[in-house]
């Protein structure tokens, strides 16, 4: 064989070992590369299906209108249609997997969050400056946060 | 002919050669096996991310700086406590100039406590200001991603779907990503010590929900939607038919894929 080549024995072994550090890495690739490396690009397709698989917090406005399409429906046909139930009420996929979980009330935090006067807000929100507004009692007193239009 | 070849090393390259053969369809058994494992029981069945565009753009004139969309991006992300923050909204503040200056603009102040994620107080000096704004910021959705640029390991891509995601089994923590960003989008998470950024809640849409900021948004600041499967009436497309927009730092080449209504040019 090495007649065969005519190379020069030490050549010849440097050659082997070129073979062999080759083969090692071929295989050592073939199975440390992923399945899925490669499948939408130069990473690992599995980790799109991983990060889709996440658990929710929370559930989405759809979820609330499956058991409280009344209040979703009052809620869509006011002027906070645009707000979600969510967003006032606190993540709710725990509530809507199990009923008994219940939700916290909104506090009055909620309200003033949006509605205190800031003057970075836009001009066309409406907004309040708390301390000259009143102070005596609780928002919905005089407003319903569902139908903000209509008094109780 | 004399062969040089001796006993020895003969059976040496039979016995090398059985095991080849026999190697062969073990490989693929365990590669199998392997591939087998790795798959997620809890992903989003028959979901393509062939078949879908996402993207989110934002109206500023219509953010009211109440930090619902931060507070919920953190719990639904399970974002580490602290200042680490996907999605956050800065308050911009530009003074009036000072008397004399012959400018049209004072200087611009931003600030974002705990980033905007209980709201925002009565600002500083309130008789200063000559306009106040609130811009929510999250990843801009780079076409040219500078952060999947840097990444040495191929942790961070850009999705088929339009989401920059992070792979958290493939990223080292180098931060690399995170000095490359430059709309300062990517932290390093205490917890696994890995990059983490936002993901448009891609559990959330690859389910056809929307992401938690804009599910929670109370006035429709954020805007999202999937570019291929919309119809005209859709709101992503309403918004780009009805605002003239801008994406931050142009002058990068980063081709953000998030638009901007209605912002400032001081606006970073």
């Amino acid at each position: 064989m090495r007649s065969f080549f005519k190379m020069p024995p030490q050549v010849f072994r440097l050659f082997l070992l070129a073979v062999g550090i080759v083969v090692t890495y071929l295989t050592a690739r073939y199975f440390l590369t992923p399945p899925s490396f490669g499948q939408y690009g130069w990473y690992r397709g599995e980790a799109l299906a991983e990060a889709s698989a996440r658990e929710r917090v929370y559930a989405g406005r759809k979820a609330c209108d499956e058991c409280h399409s009344d209040e979703y429906k009052k809620l869509a046909e006011h002027g906070h249609k645009t707000l979600s139930c969510e967003g006032c009420h606190g993540a709710a996929q725990a509530h809507a997997d199990n009923p008994d979980v219940k939700l916290e009330k909104p506090q009055f935090s909620v309200c003033v969050r949006c509605h205190e006067a800031n003057p970075s807000r836009p001009k066309w929100h409406k907004q309040i400056v708390v301390k000259n507004h009143y102070t005596v009692s609780k928002c919905t007193e005089c407003h319903v946060p569902h139908m903000p239009e209509e008094a109780p | 002919m004399k062969s040089n070849v001796s006993r020895r090393s003969m059976i040496g390259r039979v016995g090398a050669a059985l095991a080849g053969l026999l190697a062969a369809p073990a490989a693929r058994t365990v590669r199998a096996a392997v591939s087998k494992g790795l798959v997620s029981p809890g992903a989003a069945q028959g979901y393509d991310p062939l078949q879908h565009k996402w993207v989110m753009a934002i109206d500023v004139n219509r953010c009211i700086g109440c930090g619902f969309c931060v507070e919920a991006c953190k719990t639904e992300n399970r974002v580490p406590s602290g200042p680490y923050y996907r999605t956050w909204v800065e308050r911009y503040i530009i003074t009036r100039p000072d008397p004399g200056a012959g400018t049209a603009r004072g200087e611009t102040l931003v600030d974002s406590p705990d980033g905007g994620m209980r709201g925002f107080g009565e600002p500083a000096a309130p008789e200063r200001i000559q306009h106040s704004f609130f811009v929510p910021k999250l990843c801009n959705l780079c076409k040219h991603s500078p952060c999947v640029q840097a990444c040495p390991v191929g942790a961070t891509f850009d999705a088929p779907d339009g989401a920059v995601l992070i792979d958290p089994k493939y990223c080292i923590g180098c931060g690399f990503c995170i000095q490359a960003c430059p709309y300062g989008c990517r932290f390093l998470s205490p917890a696994t010590h890995t990059a983490e950024k936002c993901s448009l809640c891609y559990h959330r849409i690859t389910r056809g929900l929307k992401p938690a900021c804009v599910e929670v948004c109370p006035t429709q600041a954020r805007v999202f939607g999937d570019l291929q499967n919309s119809a005209a009436e859709d709101p992503i497309r309403q918004f780009y038919q009805n605002n003239r927009v801008q994406a931050l730092k142009p002058h990068l080449g980063t081709d953000p894929r998030l638009f901007y209504a209605g912002i400032d040019k001081e606006v970073r």
